[in-house]
């Protein structure tokens, strides 16, 4: 008998015959019928043993070998073709690791411009220690779902690109996405799982928490963090700046008038601001100057009036100058700040515009200045995403208390890109709203998800607290292709690939639902996500997670209603008929799905651009190159209008517009202007107001930003390059090329 | 300008082509109409193209103010080119026809209001598109002064008129002209 046995990698372990009686025990039981007895399988065991010993045979496939002869020389075929396939696998997995590592060598490697591997996520910088590390992560971890994890069908299903199962490589671990109130977690103060924060006590410390807030919760899901009620939030922080201001500059002026020490000064402001009935406040200053010469002597009215008008004048100026400060500092943080081991930005975003307190009109105020004056040296940010709400009687029309703000946001957006804009007054979003209570207003998250009605509890269709748990994306042009131009086959493909959405969908749930308080210190532990708050540390997180929404996404309904009827729905209206048709059947479907189990099963426009790429790129493989389907380098996105078809933006927005309703779990649509917008408001707001006319949910608008080919500077480039200050048709010398180099990523070279 | 009651209608115009919704021609959202034929001859022309007054194609006012009245968004038309005030009848017939529907008429010329003064005495519809005229861009593009930072302007020695100014300063023409004995 060989005492040694060499294994596939050449090392030698010592030979251990019950191995190849457990394997064979595993072939004979997973056939269920010709059942080899205790005694048979030790008979069988021998007999290869001593052929073994016979032929001096050592190596694991060899062994292997004569396991599979010696089973079928018995009679046991089935087990023995058991035995076979059991090894097949293997040698599959096998060969899968050695795939791995293959990537994990490009990985480690190559340059992240050479690899598409390493630039998958645009956000991740593959170059550096820690984005390459991450990318290790997840690599390994896709690997082990798809190998032993998945469902067999949907493992497939995603492989081949019938869907897409977004963020895979996270199916064992988290949930998209999360709304957060930061009024209820600054209360008291919070830990972010790394150390204790108390309650912030200025504008600056709010700004400054909000960022830490993104950036913890952001370690713990793999989606973008959002906060639904920024003015509402940080409103809370002007307050409290505003008040110390006022007392400082009451002491001051005392100090002065009165020639008080400072200390003396600080005194007796305190004894004069004592017993009245309320704080002063940015928006109450008459009232408040009222009644604090209501409360003191004739004597001390005069002197108290001159004091009171000083510090409200003192207080507004020093809290609107610190509040620029904290918002601009919020943008420059929330860009450079690190989360994911170092390797990325939060991927954040901000929604506002519906606080009417003079606290709530001073953060947006200056958030949106902020914006636009852009960072460093002008530059345009990435983050946050904002979102402007839009709601009549309170910032839509000019008689409304906000219209200043909204009129500020367009100018900001013509020039930065950034805020988008959503409708409060659509139909599917007012139903939700109650006057005054942000937690009924409809926030986005960037890149357009929308969480708010609950069919797991009625009673809270709310926005905070609550997120996406995943969403999953069906292939609809190969649906097209598939249904060869029959309509009818084209719908029972499609419920074929719901149903098999819908259990991915759950499988991930029920993965998702396993998890405890403890895998999510910040979310679960500081009662970020709904109801967590009543949960004790060990606790599984599947009840309060029923608040999140399971998504069902579809991308390319242009080229699959080209595959059908030869044109897609912004050439013809049959097509728009059906195209409306098709995501109504989707609605419907995630509705009933929703009813039958109580989950929020929802309807998502997919926004994932990379996506859409690995579709078509898979479908080319597969059917050839098609016009007008797969003659292009992206599936267009979720039920858009294709970017290369000329639409007038009224048609666009007439055309879309439907399908915001449909897609309740989220929608974006595009309006794209040829031109500086910043010189032409009147047309943005042309646009933004006809979006709200015609019923779309959220909206931007896009124009495209001048860049400069020498120094890459992208913005509005007037005569003279903000960045580099050329002028045009002149150059830059290549030393001061270098120096840009260092502070700006994406200088050319 | 006053507006004339009463505008004949004119049946065809030259244009190189239309765009459709701009942001660049104007305020708002424009109907951008480029005619066709232009004897200016500016150096640097960033529409040389609609210079030769064979090219393009025939259209009429009705057409034109057919596309136009589709879209809802817009704020009005603008009259480029190619040089406007070498087909004044028909545009000035469909600057009418826009004006009725309640939007503006941005025009674009080479020309001088002072240079347009003397030409409308030989052309009178010269005169009634200045009329329907709610703004302006006037004076030859001189590539030397060239100036992106106004936005409707494409170099400094340009003006933007509205239809006040361009009356007011026609008026000073006439007068400048009623004081040159014989004329």
């Amino acid at each position: 008998m060989a005492k040694q046995i060499v294994k596939r990698d050449g090392c030698s372990v010592l030979f251990d015959s019950s191995k190849i009686l457990n394997a064979i025990a595993k072939a004979n039981k997973a056939v269920g019928e010709e059942e080899i007895t205790a005694t048979g399988l030790l008979f069988v065991t021998e007999e290869v043993c001593r052929l073994l010993e016979a032929r001096s045979l050592s190596n694991v496939e060899e062994i292997q070998d004569v396991v599979e002869e010696v089973l079928i020389r018995f009679g046991f075929s089935k087990t023995a073709k058991a035995y076979i396939l059991y090894r097949a696998e293997h040698t599959k997995i096998r060969d899968a690791e050695t795939y791995l590592m293959d990537i994990y060598k490009k990985l480690t490697w190559a340059p992240a411009k050479e690899e598409d591997i390493k630039r998958e996520n645009a956000n991740i910088d593959g170059d550096t220690a820690m984005g390459t590390m991450l990318r290790y992560g997840s690599e390994g971890s896709k690997f082990f779902i798809d190998n032993y994890v998945l469902p067999k069908d949907a493992a497939a299903g995603h492989a081949n690109g019938d869907i897409h199962i977004h963020d895979k490589d996270f199916y064992m671990l988290t949930e998209t996405c999360c709304q957060i109130d930061l009024i209820r977690l600054f209360k008291k103060g919070f830990s972010t799982g790394h150390g204790y924060l108390r309650e912030p006590n200025s504008i600056e410390s709010y700004a400054a928490l909000a960022c830490i807030a993104l950036q913890a919760n952001q370690n713990e899901m793999h989606g973008g963090q959002s906060i639904p009620n920024f003015d509402f939030a940080m409103a809370q922080g002007v307050n409290k700046t505003f008040r110390k201001e006022y007392v400082a500059a009451f002491a001051c002026f005392l100090e002065v008038k009165n020639e008080l020490d400072a200390a003396e000064a600080v005194a007796r402001t305190e004894v004069l601001l004592q017993g009245l009935p309320y704080q002063p406040t940015l928006g109450n200053g008459e009232a408040f100057g009222q009644a604090l010469l209501a409360c003191h002597g004739e004597t001390m009215r005069p002197l108290l009036a001159k004091t009171h008008l000083h510090a409200t004048q003192k207080a507004i100026q020093a809290t609107r100058r610190r509040t620029y400060q904290a918002m601009e500092a919020f943008i420059h943080n929330l860009n450079t700040m690190n989360s994911r081991a170092g390797a990325q930005v939060p991927f954040s975003s901000v929604n506002y515009g519906t606080d009417v307190s003079a606290e709530g009109r001073m953060v947006v105020e200056n958030l949106l200045l902020a914006t636009k004056a852009g960072l460093g040296n002008g530059e345009t940010s990435i983050f946050p995403v904002q979102i402007f709400k839009v709601k009549a009687g309170v910032s839509f029309n000019p008689e409304d208390p906000n219209y200043d703000l909204f009129r500020l946001a367009m100018e900001t957006s013509a020039r930065r890109l950034f805020p988008n804009f959503s409708f409060l007054d659509a139909p599917f979003n007012a139903q939700y709203y109650r006057e005054g209570d942000y937690n009924s207003e409809v926030a986005y998250m960037g890149c357009r998800t929308r969480v708010i009605g609950n069919v797991y509890d009625t009673e809270r269709q709310v926005t905070c607290g609550r997120g996406n748990l995943s969403f999953t994306t069906v292939n609809l042009p190969r649906l097209g292709l598939e249904a060869k131009g029959n309509t009818a086959a084209f719908f029972t493909l499609l419920d074929e690939r719901i149903d098999l959405v819908f259990r991915q969908l759950l499988h991930r749930f029920k993965v998702q639902g396993s998890k405890k308080v403890y895998n999510y210190p910040f979310l679960m532990g500081q009662g970020i996500w709904l109801d967590s708050e009543h949960l004790k540390w060990e606790d599984s997180i599947e009840e309060v997670l029923k608040h999140g929404t399971l998504t069902i996404g579809f991308i390319g309904l242009a080229e699959a209603l080209y595959a059908l009827l030869g044109k897609h729905h912004g050439q013809c209206e049959q097509a728009q008929a059906l195209g409306l048709q098709i995501v109504q059947h989707l609605r419907r479907r995630a509705d009933e799905k929703a009813r039958e189990t109580g989950l929020n099963f929802s309807l998502i426009a997919t926004p994932a651009e990379g996506l859409s790429g690995r579709f078509v790129a898979l479908d080319k493989q597969r059917y050839g190159t098609l016009e007008g389907i797969t003659d292009k380098d992206y599936y267009t996105n979720s039920f858009h209008v294709p970017v290369s078809f000329s639409i007038a933006a009224f048609r666009k927005i007439q055309l879309e517009a439907p399908y915001h309703a449909l897609t309740n779990a989220g929608h974006i649509s595009y309006v794209e202007l040829d031109g500086d917008a910043s010189k032409n408001l009147e047309a943005f707001e042309t646009i933004v107001r006809f979006m709200h006319a015609q019923g779309v949910g959220y909206g931007s608008i896009n124009h495209p930003l001048d860049r400069d080919p020498v120094c890459g500077y992208i913005g509005v480039i007037d005569d003279c390059c903000p960045r580099c200050g050329r002028k045009e048709g002149e150059g830059v010398s290549e030393e001061a090329l270098l120096q840009l180099k260092k502070q700006y990523h994406d200088v050319p070279m | 300008m006053q507006r004339n009651a009463s505008l004949p209608c004119v049946h065809s115009l030259r244009v190189h082509g239309v765009v459709e919704e701009s942001i660049v021609d104007g305020p708002g959202l424009r109907f951008v109409v480029f005619t066709q034929g232009c004897l200016h001859g500016c150096p640097g022309c960033h529409n040389p193209a609609t210079h030769s007054f064979g090219e393009g194609y025939e259209t009429t006012p009705q057409a034109l103010l057919t596309q136009f009245a589709t879209n809802p968004l817009l704020a009005g038309v603008t009259f480029s080119g190619g040089e406007p005030f070498l087909q004044p009848e028909p545009l000035a017939f469909l600057a009418k026809q826009v004006h009725a529907l309640g939007k503006t008429v941005v025009v674009y010329t080479g020309y001088t209001l002072e240079a347009l003064y003397p030409l409308a005495q030989e052309r009178p519809a010269v005169a009634s598109l200045l009329e329907q005229t709610d703004l302006l861009i006037d004076g030859p593009y001189v590539a030397a002064l060239r100036e992106l930072d106004s936005g409707l302007k494409g170099s400094s020695n340009q003006r933007i008129l509205d239809n006040e100014a361009i009356g007011s300063l026609w008026n000073v023409l006439q007068l400048r002209q009623g004081n040159v004995p014989n004329g």
